[in-house]
């Protein structure tokens, strides 16, 4: 039996599941008028699933990739179920449109930090209707009142007469009810599970090897390819020696891929070798003649052209900062897993956009979209890599070509050379300071390619990109003459998002120039901040949080430095300090770092921890040592020998201090990022008066 | 045909000796918690133990390994019961996850040679990558599992 009922913003549809189980479906809109005919419960998702044992499946929109999402999403969906936290199994969705994440423009996508905020409230719904359809069948069944009973731990209780009955038991005959038209929502003080730092749910699987990634995906019959795609970016494929490569033992067969060619064998190994043997060559391309000093010049040319501005005051910095073009160097390189027949085809892949990867499929495949399911799998890092799909056309069109399943794992070398970058910039700050110390005229511009551009080209012809000047403005300090102009720079390199995003080169850029102001007025770069954050009482509690937790002023040994920097960006505001010393030698070490955030209404407290953790060895990683470089045309660095990430040895002391706040969630898997940069540099300035305006660190004299 | 001893059983494997250890186990053995991260000896995540001593699958070939004890991350314990696991639960480190195969071992291999590491000792031992920075709660969570290891004796 299907029944469907309609709340103001929630279609339910309830199913039964094998005959006993209970299944509740829903689709989401904004639009209190819409209606829906039977011919639409189609398009509902599925979102639990309980089976008479027990089981409680609760289908999630969100790509699991180490922020948590699954977890956090779980968290709220059970909250509401009143479901017994230990009986929870989460999967991630199918392609649907009842998934479509309302803030990245109903797209099935896991990024900008949105899997908690964008899903609070139809998490809660669902979980909401659910349990009540299961009070509602005890009820029935004990001829009670539905207000005579509880839900609690996957059970429904009859106080009176003590009587339970568990949601397994239930499951059958809540499948036969009608969903409720509006569930009544637990309030904050019933909560039970959110705002408790409740183990994940993924960490067991990941502690034995069992965890499955995409490179594990195992299929009956399954090959392995390798790919190589041109190194100059756009490059043709112009020649290869095919019977080489079929003469090594194991390889199948040879197919082209769109930019490059693939080695399809019985093993991973094999079609390594083969494609070894293989040899492409490529010619052409559209970076070709592209080298850095090129991309440097092309950045300060752009500069020139918005022209410097007229600036007068008691005391005046004219300054330029650069960051350079960052990989996103997921553990897991890229990969796909398809297998294609004549009316099917199936793709397993670590994602972040599902739809972009449904897209690819069909094409690729020449199928319908009803005739591809995309299965997401747990991702080995994603950071805005895996919101692209160029693994899953190579992935689909060798199994096409060769009829069978078949795995493409990307060599390190590949995933290096074949990345969708963080941009490189330049940005200039013009400050002018009156005889208060305070900024008087705030004059920044940014050259920098448009990330938004990737997903939505026309934000680049008219200079326009909120994601890739974010940070840079609006500020939160008070400067009465404030002026930031952005101009689009493009070089033909493809651009993606890298954790963070725009806030990750703004930061370091607004940041820095900050604190160079605070300098010049002769005033401690905490207390100038907090003086010139007036307007923002958020921002400034955090910012003395983290003074007040890093012991902010109180004395260091000889040749230590404290910086300190804040950022908002996904709607969380973060601030760190970091301590640094200097060695007689120049040798950097990074002692410590005080983090605090405040990102609104938390929902697991130790995953927004962890998350802040990781994002600051991320960010410290990036200021230190990463960098991707072009020569002719190409990606120098290849692997993780000369594309350097912080090892533990280096990372420092990490404290965070979440603040718990009545105000709308915000995101952490992004915010903790950016603050690491120029927290640590302007650390570096406290320590030496050596001012690093360019980044990564790297070899520069300290 | 080559023998290995794994996790306590003998395979015979049909691969060319030549053949990284790393690709036999995962594609020939089905054995897919030792992971793939740059193929050079970098990163770790492919870190098994051999002779109880942690070497990277993807720099030795099946024909150096044959014949000697290899232990992948499937035969710590499917259970979660080995000390070094339950710390790893405890502590909560694991983010992606992906690096933590490679992660583990080396712990293990780490406290059984020194049964109370101090941190420059852990900075020594693990050089293995991990992409989502869990470096603070690997700390934590292996002088934990030291602990734990004392109080099981
Ligand atoms: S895959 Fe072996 S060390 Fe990276
Ligand atoms: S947990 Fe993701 S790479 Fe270590």
């Amino acid at each position: 039996m299907i029944a469907t009922a309609m709340s103001r913003r929630t279609f339910l549809k309830v199913t039964t599941v094998a005959g006993t189980g209970l299944a509740v479906g829903c689709v989401f809109d904004n639009e209190p008028t819409l209606t829906m005919s039977a011919g639409e419960g189609g398009q509902l998702g599925l979102w639990v699933r309980i089976s008479p044992d027990n089981r409680i499946t609760l289908v999630v929109p969100a790509s699991e990739m180490g922020q948590g999402a699954h977890t956090g999403q779980a968290m709220l969906l059970a909250e509401q179920l009143e479901a017994d936290w230990d009986t929870i199994e989460v999967v991630t969705a199918p392609v649907g449109s009842a998934y479509g994440n309302k803030k990245i423009m109903y797209q099935q996508v896991t990024g900008g930090s949105s899997s908690v905020t964008a899903w609070w409230d139809e998490l809660s719904e669902v979980g909401a209707a659910t349990r009540e359809l299961l009070v509602e069948a005890a009820a029935q069944q004990w001829q009670v009142s539905d207000s005579q009973c509880t839900a609690r731990a996957g059970r429904v209780y009859h106080e009176a007469t003590a009587r339970s009955l568990s949601y397994g038991q239930l499951a059958g005959a809540a499948s036969r009810l009608s969903p409720p038209w509006r569930p009544k929502i637990k309030p904050r003080e019933a909560y039970r599970l959110i705002g408790k730092p409740i183990p994940r749910l993924d960490i067991p699987a990941k502690v034995n090897g069992s965890a499955v990634f995409g490179i594990d995906v195992r299929r009956p019959g399954m090959r392995f390819a390798a790919v190589s795609q041109s190194p100059v970016f756009g490059g043709e494929l112009t020649s290869y020696d095919e019977r080489s490569a079929l003469a090594i033992k194991g390889v199948e067969s040879v197919v082209a891929v769109p930019n490059g060619i693939a080695v399809v064998a019985d093993s991973t190994w094999h079609a390594h070798k083969g494609l070894e043997a293989l040899g492409p060559k490529f010619a052409g391309g559209v970076t070709r003649g592209l080298d850095s000093a090129k991309v440097d010049a092309m950045l300060r040319a752009k500069l020139d052209e918005m022209g410097k501005a007229e600036i007068k005051g008691a005391e005046t910095i004219d300054v330029e900062y650069q960051v350079p073009f960052l990989m996103h160097a997921t553990l897991e390189p890229m990969n796909c897993t398809a297998h294609v027949t004549e009316n099917s085809c199936d793709v397993w892949v670590p994602a972040q956009n599902q739809d972009r990867c449904e897209s690819a499929a069909v094409d690729a495949s020449g199928l319908s979209s009803d005739q591809v399911n995309i299965h997401t799998t747990l991702c080995g890092g994603g950071f805005g890599r895996r919101l692209e799909s160029d693994f899953v056309t190579q992935a689909v069109t060798i199994s096409r070509a060769v009829s069978k399943p078949v795995q493409v794992i990307w060599s390190r070398e590949e995933d290096t050379r074949h990345g969708f970058y963080r941009p490189a910039s330049m940005s200039r700050f013009q400050i002018s300071v009156g005889t208060d110390g305070k900024p008087e005229r705030w004059a920044n511009q940014l050259a920098c390619p448009s990330v938004a551009a990737t997903f939505f080209p026309p934000v680049a012809w008219f200079d326009f990109d909120p994601t890739t000047y974010e940070g840079a403005k609006p500020i939160p300090y008070t400067v009465p003459d404030f002026d930031m102009e952005y101009t689009n720079v493009d070089f033909g390199v493809p651009i993606g998002s890298l954790r963070s995003v725009g806030a990750l080169h703004n930061c370091f850029y607004v940041e820095s120039a900050i604190d160079e102001a605070a300098h010049l007025a002769r005033v401690d770069p905490f207390e100038y901040r907090r003086e010139l954050l007036g307007e923002h009482p958020r921002h400034k509690k955090v910012l003395e949080s983290v003074a007040k937790a890093s012991n902010w002023g109180t004395a260091l040994p000889e040749g230590h430095g404290r910086g300190i920097a804040i950022i908002e960006c996904f709607d969380s505001v973060v601030a760190q300090v970091a301590e640094v010393s200097i060695t007689g030698r120049g040798r950097l070490k990074i002692h410590r770092v005080d983090c605090v955030v405040d990102c609104g209404r938390v929902v697991n407290p130790d995953i927004v921890k962890s998350q802040m953790q990781g994002g600051i060895v991320f960010g410290l990683s990036i200021a230190t040592r990463e960098e991707i470089t072009i020569k002719d045309g190409r990606v120098v660095q290849s692997n993780f020998d000369d594309y350097r990430i912080m090892k533990l040895k280096d990372s420092p002391i990490i404290n965070v201090h979440v603040i718990q706040s009545d105000r709308e969630s915000g995101g952490a898997g992004e915010p903790g990022v950016p603050c690491a940069a120029p927290a640590l540099t302007n650390a570096i300035f406290a320590a030496t008066g050596k001012r690093i305006r360019r980044l990564p660190i790297g070899k520069q004299q300290l | 045909m080559l023998t290995l001893t794994i996790n306590g059983t003998t395979h015979q494997v049909d691969v060319e000796s030549e053949t990284p250890l790393l690709w036999a186990l995962r594609d020939t053995l089905g054995l897919t918690g030792t992971k793939f991260g740059c193929g050079i000896g970098q990163c770790g995540a492919c870190t098994v133990l051999i002779r109880r001593a942690p070497f990277r699958s993807c720099g030795i070939t099946v024909g150096e390994a044959a014949g000697k004890k290899i232990q992948t991350i499937e035969g710590l314990s499917t259970d979660n019961t080995h000390p070094v696991q339950q710390a790893w639960i405890m502590e909560q480190v694991p983010q992606c996850g992906y690096c933590q195969s490679g992660q583990i071992l080396a712990a293990v291999s780490l406290l059984r040679k020194n049964t109370n590491p101090t941190d420059k000792d852990i900075d020594r031992a693990m050089s293995n990558l991990c992409r989502c920075g869990t470096y603070p709660r690997i700390r934590k969570a292996i002088k934990r599992a030291a602990k734990l290891a004392e109080a099981e004796q």
